[in-house]
């Protein structure tokens, strides 16, 4: 097994378990194994990244929602019975067409897109229902759920338009806030829910309805934060005479619907200003590296050009510089040539010559300075030798 | 060209050279494929005695322009249309530079306006007076009538006249299509009234919805209200992703909430109230969408668990879950992205405004430069001659004094000027370093009061210096006091004088970038021969300076090994 370790240097993970090494291994064999069905593979990645193919898709999921739409209706469906199992069964078996191709052509990296996951969680929703239907019966209870969830086969169609993956790459961004934020909404209710139930909960003078068990507190926390119909509420309390529920009922709104839900703007204000100026600087230092990189071409090609003008020698062996020579003789003074970039305008001219008179001082002074440094060292030597050679006429005495 | 001597290759050198390259085409020329040089530009063409001159010369001389780009700003349609030959040379102007010239005309746009004022005026007492059956007020009622269908014939007369004026360009304009749609859906009902259809039917309706549509051309005319709904279209289209995915939830929801309320709509039970809510797709759809606005949500769902069959856990799964992403999710996105783009578009106003400024700027710079410019060469002629030393400190006090005043340093003490004392360029820099015995300065000149204009640049650099007071560079500007070495740089002796606080390379490096930024309507025009010969000198410069770098590098090296042998 060591063998594979030398055969693959970006595996650096060095784990201590077991386990660990062994996955590793594992890891490493897989992405040994070659495919031998290379041909193969390479045309199915070329059909899913056909155009045709993905025009094929979206119009398949849109035709899917459509019939959606229409089976809502009990007569449509009804009538048109035989027209929504056949469209089922093609939809159903396109999806897994999809899915199969891409796993083939991919096995490992699949799973690694979340788009991908995406249609597998579709599929699995469709399997649900079928198995459903099949194994509980016609009659079950819940079997209108599944049928509903079916709607969300509309979701492939998010992979397919590069515009709502960005946005939506920008908005996931913020999930973790959002997350947070309503992990706070949430232990804040259930502080209140727990005190709600305590004062207005009992069984006896309590309003039961609304405050009898966690869930209905809950959901009645919830009607207050989303301040709908909190005032019939209100009423309810009121009628039975709690006299701290007013305080309970404002304190609680301040904190959840004026605080908190507002806390959601302000946060997601702030993510999406940070998330468009890095996509907006990103854009820039794009753009900016191709111009330079024009600019670098152009220049190049110029170079080149100059060059090979230099080296060849045509016509009765004029060099470069001969050549050069020539075209001056043929510039006249009297003709004018207007310019307007930078480099030979006037105020560059100025700025460039102070700054170059201004680098002769400093040179100059800095001469000065070595001098003197030179000079001093120079007094000290003087200074030494007076010493040593007393010391050494010490020394030698 | 310097470059066959074996040089190390600098950028900067390399630059100019292809510069050099770029503007004679000389690639071409030594390729022998361009044989043309410019030799007039279209001012010496227009100029009458040069003309006459180069009419004399040769008079079959054919001309070849050579177009430069030059930024002339806007150039509107009648001005393009003015520069036509079929214009110029017929009689008449043409019809269309007559409607021009009115539709532009101030007279006429204030006009407009005075309509649509009218307009809505006229209708507010039409409508008062619809009902009465008054008699006496019937020359009232007819006036009114007169006034609309007034307003109505020169509203088409505006549009008639734009046609007249560019046909193809009205419709590129969104405002003009509004107008044009407005104007179009008001005529209708008019003529259909005209005909004599009877009293109350549905387009007298109509008529008045459209007249009062009419008021809505004023959104046109005023660059405020245009710049408010131009911000809002444009906030509008950066959302249009957003909307898309808001469409999909809703259709998900609306689909979903059919089937999760089939036992719901079905139920016999009376009294319910939201039955219908959820019975069809598009009721559905409208559920959503009050659910959307946390309207009465909790009735609904208290309504819905009335019914026995109806699962109490899916339909509960089903609003929250719809509250929280639609509600207070979404809601809270679409607000994020508004303020975002209002930021973005506050922004670019605010951009144009710092480019007016940062103009401002690099056109004082300039001055600057200039003024220092001249200063500097009858300076350096004469700072050979006199030259002492002296410790004192001659401030300017005559603020009249512009240009050609350069005052001494302090010597030890780091101390500024006081800015309102200082000129366009001359106050004193603060030296950092107490060792530095004598300093040597150039004689301060008092030349004679020349008038500058550098009045408006005082304050500019006041404000300047105030603002660089505390920064201040601790370069060592001072010489010593060495009389004799430095004989061979005296020309190049002279102490800079810096306005402000600033050093020279501060002040370079802050106005730099506006300067080259500038909007440059001021072209230079080079005698040829000599901007040939001043990009070779300045590539040879450049290799110049590179070895004296070496060669100071080299002394410095002989200097530090120095031994006493």
């Amino acid at each position: 097994m060591s063998q594979y370790f030398h055969h693959n240097p970006p595996v650096r993970v060095a784990s201590s378990s077991l386990f660990g090494t062994a996955s590793e291994a594992l890891y490493a064999r897989f992405k040994k194994i070659k495919r031998k069905d290379v041909e193969c593979q390479a045309f199915f990645r070329k059909v899913l990244k056909n155009p045709l193919f993905q025009l094929l898709m979206i119009s398949t999921i849109t035709s899917n929602a459509f019939f959606m739409v229409l089976g809502t209706d009990y007569n449509i469906r009804y009538k048109l019975f035989r027209l929504f199992e056949i469209s089922e069964i093609l939809f159903v078996s396109i999806y897994a067409c999809e899915f199969f191709m891409k796993v083939y052509v991919e096995p490992i990296k699949y799973w690694r897109d979340g788009y991908n996951l995406l249609d597998v969680v579709i599929i699995l929703i469709i399997l649900i229902r079928y198995s459903l239907r099949k194994i509980k019966g016609r009659h079950y209870r819940y079997l209108h759920i599944a049928d509903g969830i079916q709607s969300l086969r509309i979701l492939k169609l998010i992979s397919y338009s590069r515009g709502i993956r960005t946005l939506i790459t920008a908005v996931g961004q913020t999930v973790y806030t959002v997350a947070s934020v309503l992990t706070l909404l949430f232990v804040l209710m259930f502080i209140f829910a727990i005190l709600g139930f305590c004062l207005f909960g009992t069984p006896e003078k309590g309003d039961l309805d609304n405050w009898g068990n966690l869930a209905s507190a809950f959901f009645t926390l919830f009607s207050l934060a989303t301040v709908d119909g909190w005032t019939n509420l209100q009423e309810q309390l009121d009628k039975r005479k709690f006299t701290v529920s007013r305080a309970f009922t404002i304190i609680f709104i301040l904190l959840a619907s004026f605080i908190f839900l507002n806390m959601f703007v302000g946060v997601m204000i702030m993510h999406t200003e940070d998330s468009i100026k890095k996509f907006q600087r990103e854009l820039m230092a794009e753009r900016h590296v191709t111009l330079m990189e024009e600019k670098q071409m152009i220049l190049r090609n110029q170079q080149e050009a100059v060059n090979r003008l230099m080296n060849t020698q045509s016509g009765g062996g004029k060099n470069f510089t001969e050549l050069v020579e020539e075209f001056k003789k043929t510039l006249r003074h009297t003709d004018p040539m207007v310019l307007d970039d930078f480099g030979s305008s006037l105020p560059f001219i100025d700025v460039y010559f102070s700054t170059l008179d201004n680098q002769d001082i400093v040179v100059q002074k800095l001469q000065e300075l070595y001098y003197e440094i030179v000079n001093v060292l120079c007094l000290m030597l003087e200074d030494l030798p007076k010493k040593m050679s007393s010391h050494s006429s010490e020394f030698m005495n | 060209m310097a470059q066959e001597q074996g040089h190390v290759p600098l950028p900067r050198a390399d630059a100019i050279r292809s510069r050099l390259v770029d503007t004679f085409s000389l690639i071409e020329h030594l390729q022998g494929l361009s044989q043309a040089v410019p030799r007039h530009t279209l001012r010496e063409i227009l100029d009458p005695s040069r003309q006459k001159k180069l009419m004399s010369g040769d008079q079959n001389q054919l001309v070849r322009f050579s177009i430069k780009p030059r930024h002339m700003g806007h150039i509107t349609h009648s001005q393009r249309m003015l520069s036509r030959l079929q214009v110029r040379c017929s009689r008449r102007p043409p019809l269309s530079l007559w409607a021009g010239w009115v539709l532009e005309n101030p007279i006429f746009s204030k006009f407009i306006i005075f309509l649509i004022f009218l307009n809505t005026i006229v209708l507010m007492v039409e409508i008062e007076l619809m009902e009465s059956t008054n008699t006496k007020l019937w020359p009232l009622k007819l006036t009114l009538e007169v006034a609309d269908w007034f307003i109505l014939l020169s509203f088409i007369l505006e549009i008639i006249l734009m046609w007249m004026f560019s046909f193809s360009l009205f419709w590129n304009n969104a405002w003009n299509v509004f107008d044009f749609v407005v104007t179009m859906s008001s005529l209708l009902p008019e003529f259909v009234v005209l005909m004599g259809v009877s009293g109350n039917s549905v387009w007298l309706q109509l008529l008045r919805i459209s007249r009062v549509l009419r008021s809505l051309k004023l959104f046109a005319r005023f660059r405020q209200i245009k710049v408010i709904i131009l911000a809002l279209a444009r906030a509008l289209k950066s959302m249009t992703f957003l909307l898309m995915l808001l469409l999909i939830f809703f259709y998900i929801f609306a689909v979903t909430g059919v089937y999760f309320f089939e036992d719901y709509s079905r139920s016999t039970i009376e009294n319910l109230e939201y039955n219908m809510f959820f019975s069809d797709l598009l009721n559905s759809l409208v559920t959503v969408f009050i659910l959307f606005t946390l309207d009465h949500w909790y009735a609904l769902l208290q309504d819905v668990w009335k019914v026995p069959e109806a699962s109490r856990v899916f339909s509960s799964i089903y609003v929250i879950l719809w509250l929280l992403l639609g509600s207070i999710i979404f809601r809270n996105i679409i607000v994020a992205m508004m303020v975002t783009n209002f930021q973005n578009i506050r922004n670019e106003l605010s951009e144009e405004m710092t480019h007016l400024e940062v103009q401002y700027k690099a056109d004082i710079f300039k001055r600057q430069i200039i003024q220092r410019r001249q200063n500097l060469s009858p300076e350096a002629v004469r700072a050979t001659s006199h030259r002492k030393a002296s410790k004192d400190v001659l401030k300017p006090k005559e603020p009249e004094l512009s240009d050609s005043e350069k005052s001494d340093a302090e010597t030890s003490d780091a101390e500024t000027n006081d800015a309102e004392t200082s000129d366009t360029e001359k106050s004193d820099v603060e030296t950092g370093d107490a060792e530095k015995s004598d300093t040597q300065r150039s004689d301060s000149e008092e030349s004679d009061t020349e008038e500058g204009e550098a009045k408006g640049s005082d304050a500019e650099q006041d404000e300047d210096g105030e603002g660089q007071k505390k920064s201040s560079k601790s370069k060592v500007y001072s010489s010593s006091s060495s009389t004799a070495s430095s004989s061979s740089y005296s020309t190049f002796l002279v102490d800079f004088d810096y306005d402000g606080k600033m050093d020279w390379e501060t002040l370079v490096h802050e106005n730099l970038p506006g300067l080259m930024h500038m909007d440059q309507d001021d072209r230079v025009v080079w005698p040829r021969d000599s901007l040939f010969r001043y990009f070779e000198l300045l590539e040879k410069l450049q290799y110049n300076l590179e070895e004296r770098k070496n060669l100071q590098e080299f002394a410095v090296q002989a200097l530090m090994s120095f031994e006493d042998k």
